[in-house]
């Protein structure tokens, strides 16, 4: 396959994940801010999602005054298009990569990420008001949900398959890393307070906006710890949102692609396993949180970079095969 | 030079110059009484009975497929980037008899066959230059006449591999060849994307005919592509190489990838190395064998053509010259289809060939013969002044409809440099029903029919049929606001 149309198909899913994710987080928090909630303010209700998808910087540029309301962070991570990564952008950065790659993928693929971006170009024009939001992104869930099906049922278990997995379980993992760093420090700043009556909404939202609210429940009959939402969204490998499922996937993906013989990844995904494999919740917790995902993070980005070199930009130095 | 190799036409129009009105467009539907002619007669009847008000609802399910598909093609315009529009696309069918489609078939094989010879003959001896039948500074002086590649042998002696000439057809129903494109010509996608479209919102009016297929033009392309291959058809890698996803023509260059079952590569993803060219894979270095080439030749190979090209290949043309690649169409093809060659295609044909040509030219004015020009300039507003080497409408005067300050314009740039420049004698293009806006109105438009020469010429039985969608416009081309319709021919 062309390094360019590998990079190309895993861009395309990575954006889309992107877009659903950051979908995901903005329709929990307008869902919870519909009733009120004792002394927390709006802009404590909405900065987090700043810090989550690294928009806290480029916030007082687009808003000197700083003060941060509904409205200007829906708007932000929604549809501006100076934020490289608002949902708008990475739609568009999706389609595009989908455009170059559309003869690798199925017709059903391209015909229903088309026909998706071309709505929300049209639906974008206008201001996204608070009140229809819930709507879009939930309309934003389903239509990723249909190109992921699509790319399920219709795509070869080959290398292209491989990168479009692979980008979407990538951001995946990025993302929760990102959700449960942010959330987690705002509601338990410290680590003596694990045990302390928590905030079950709150917590709740947590657990929503990496869509596995319901799962844990099911899994965990004894309330909503802090220790084990760490295990069930970090250890887990049977809840699809977690990191250890998110690596294992990765795994299978890399193996459809095949290695590159003295590449970096198997070294960088060795590390990412070793930083999961040894852990346990209370371990974890001991270390910080915030320092272990930190590390995580690091690795993943490393990843990322090992892949570029890898697949992404062939070399003149190898074997001139067939 | 004109009256030397024109027997018809421009002579005649130089003696009469224009007290009469214009002549009357050729109606491809309506006979003179306004009854449809017999070909039609059995879509008309079914129009008819089922009343007109559902080609409404058509019209509308077949622009929202071409939508959602994204069928769509680039207009550039002053911003850096183009813009991308649904392909427009007109209901109601052209029909061709088969009788009519004949005629077509073997005058497009017989002119694509000499145009080659043609091409051969100038990249190695020069026999026709030589024997004075075409003016050497015509070629010398022509932009698409590359120094570069002489003496290069392409594989089989092919150089235009593939080709869409443009046919109109003049006020008596006579086919016309209006332009041979032999570089990179496109719109066969859209040939078969018409003809899936159509199938699938009109699948009753298919019943009352015997319709030719077209939706095999890839797997004969691919068929062409493969007989290329230096290194034998078996395992040949081939690729489509395009300038990107700005290209106005990129819908057409993934479809054809796609339909093939070949990589769609950009320059960048290949590298050159002791002449022979490779793709970057994700599993290193891939060596090419075929490329079908949708980028022009200026822009193909940076050592060899223009060096700030960031489009192309360095070293594909040293590559090709070692025998180790094909590339279609072969470097240096643009020459043939120059404005100014092509009034001389009639003589290429008999010079070659030693036959009659079977599809005539349209009158054509040199502007580097000076009675020509002069008669042209005192007559510019009838006439359609052309850049010898620009396609798609770009640089073209359209004498009837232009102000006086564009005919000085033009006049200035003629006499600056004349071998840029040719001029005709405007033709009233045929005319066909299109359903717009809940009426059927008339438009002109012309046919593309696309050939492939690979192991044998092969003409697939359609073509391209681009509607000029503005009442009274002559201009087709889809960057100008042309539409499309759907191109029958009947089998019997």
């Amino acid at each position: 396959m062309l390094s360019r149309i590998g990079e190309s198909l895993y861009w395309m899913t990575r954006n889309l994940e992107r877009a659903d994710d950051t979908a995901r987080i903005l329709d929990i928090n307008v869902v919870y801010m519909l009733e009120a909630d004792e002394g927390a303010t709006e802009e404590m209700q909405w900065q987090p999602l700043l810090n989550i998808v690294g928009a806290d910087e480029l916030y007082p540029q687009r808003y000197p005054d700083k003060r941060v309301t509904v409205q200007r962070v829906i708007h932000l991570l929604t549809q501006e298009r100076d934020n490289p990564g608002s949902l708008y952008n990475s739609l568009r950065l999706a389609r595009e990569n989908a455009r170059v790659v559309r003869d690798r993928i199925s017709n059903e693929m391209w015909e229903a990420l088309n026909e998706f971006w071309l709505a929300v170009d049209k639906h974008l024009k206008t201001t996204l008001q608070p009140w229809r939001a819930a709507e879009f992104y939930s309309y934003v869930h389903r239509e990723v949900a249909t190109f992921f099906g699509l790319a399920q049922s219709t795509m070869m278990r080959g290398e292209a398959y491989g990168f479009t997995v692979l980008g979407s379980l990538q951001e995946r993992a990025d993302m929760t890393a990102r959700i449960l760093d942010v959330r987690y420090h705002l509601l338990l700043p410290d680590v003596s307070m694990v045990g302390s009556p928590l905030d079950y909404y709150q917590w709740g939202a947590l657990l929503k906006s990496l869509s596995g609210f319901e799962a844990y429940r099911r899994t965990y009959q004894s309330g909503i710890r802090p220790i084990d939402v760490v295990e069930f969204t970090v250890l887990n490998p049977d809840f699809p949102r977690s990191l250890a499922y998110c690596m294992d996937g990765m795994e299978k993906a890399l193996e459809r692609i095949g290695w590159v013989s003295q590449g970096s990844v198997p070294e960088a995904m060795e590390a990412l396993r070793g930083h999961l494999d040894g852990a346990t919740p209370q371990g974890v917790l001991d270390q910080g949180l915030h320092e272990y995902l930190d590390q995580f993070l690091a690795l993943l980005a490393a990843l990322g970079t090992a892949l570029q070199g890898d697949y992404f930009e062939a070399h003149l130095g190898d074997d001139l095969a067939g | 030079m004109l009256r030397q190799i024109q027997s018809n036409g421009a002579g005649q129009f130089q003696t009469s110059p224009g007290t009469q009105a214009p002549p009357m467009a050729y109606h491809e539907f309506y006979r003179d009484d306004f009854r449809p002619r017999e070909h039609y007669l059995p879509m008309w009847e079914h129009i008819q009975t089922t009343g007109q008000q559902i080609l409404g609802a058509k019209a509308r399910e077949a622009h929202l497929t071409l939508h959602t598909e994204g069928v769509t093609f680039t207009v550039y315009s002053n911003q850096d980037e183009g813009i991308e529009r649904v392909w427009p696309f007109d209901i109601l069918p052209r029909i061709i008899t088969a009788a009519e489609w004949d005629l077509l078939e073997a005058g497009l094989k017989q002119r694509i066959r000499a145009l080659n010879l043609f091409l051969k003959d100038l990249y190695h001896g020069q026999r026709i230059l030589k024997d004075g039948v075409v003016p050497p500074e015509l070629i010398y002086r022509g932009k698409d006449f590359r120094r570069e590649i002489m003496d290069i042998d392409p594989p089989h002696d092919i150089y235009t591999h593939i080709s869409g000439v443009d046919l109109i057809r003049d006020e008596a129903g006579r086919y016309l060849v209006l332009e041979d494109n032999l570089r990179t010509p496109s719109g066969v996608s859209y040939m078969i994307e018409n003809r899936i479209v159509e199938r699938r919102i009109l699948p009753e009016f298919f019943t009352r005919y015997r319709v030719r297929r077209v939706e095999h033009y890839p797997a004969l392309l691919l068929q062409a592509l493969r007989f290329l291959s230096p290194r034998g058809a078996e395992n040949a890698t081939i690729v489509v190489l395009t300038p990107g996803i700005f290209n106005s023509a990129y819908f057409e260059h993934t479809f054809l990838a796609k339909e093939m079952g070949v990589e769609l590569a950009e320059g960048r993803d290949m590298v050159c190395k002791n002449d022979k060219v490779y793709l970057k894979t994700t599993h290193g270095l891939r060596r090419v064998d075929v490329i079908y080439r949708r980028v022009d030749d200026d822009f193909l190979d940076p050592l060899v053509f223009r060096p700030e090209s960031a489009l192309g290949v360095a070293g594909v043309i040293d590559a090709w010259r070692a025998g180790n690649v094909a590339l279609v169409n072969a470097p240096g093809s643009g020459i043939a289809d120059d404005k100014a060659v092509y009034a001389y295609v009639p003589e290429i044909i008999r010079y070659y060939l030693g036959e009659s040509p079977i599809l005539q030219n349209v009158p054509t004015y040199q502007m580097t013969d000076p009675q020509d020009r002069a008669y042209v300039l005192d007559n510019m507003e009838r006439m359609v002044v052309k850049a010898v080497a620009e396609s798609g409408g770009y640089g073209m005067l359209m004498g009837p409809s232009s102000t006086t300050a564009q005919r000085a314009e033009f006049a200035k740039k003629i006499e600056e440099n004349p071998r840029n420049y040719i001029a005709q004698p405007v033709v009233q293009l045929s005319r066909h029903i299109c359903y717009l806006d809940g009426e059927l109105e008339s438009r002109h438009l012309d046919l593309r029919p696309f050939i492939i020469y690979g192991d044998g010429i092969e003409v697939v039985p359609g073509g391209l049929t681009r509607v000029a969608m503005t009442k009274g416009s002559l201009v087709v081309n889809s960057s100008q606001g042309g539409g499309s319709k759907d191109t029958w021919v009947l089998a019997d």
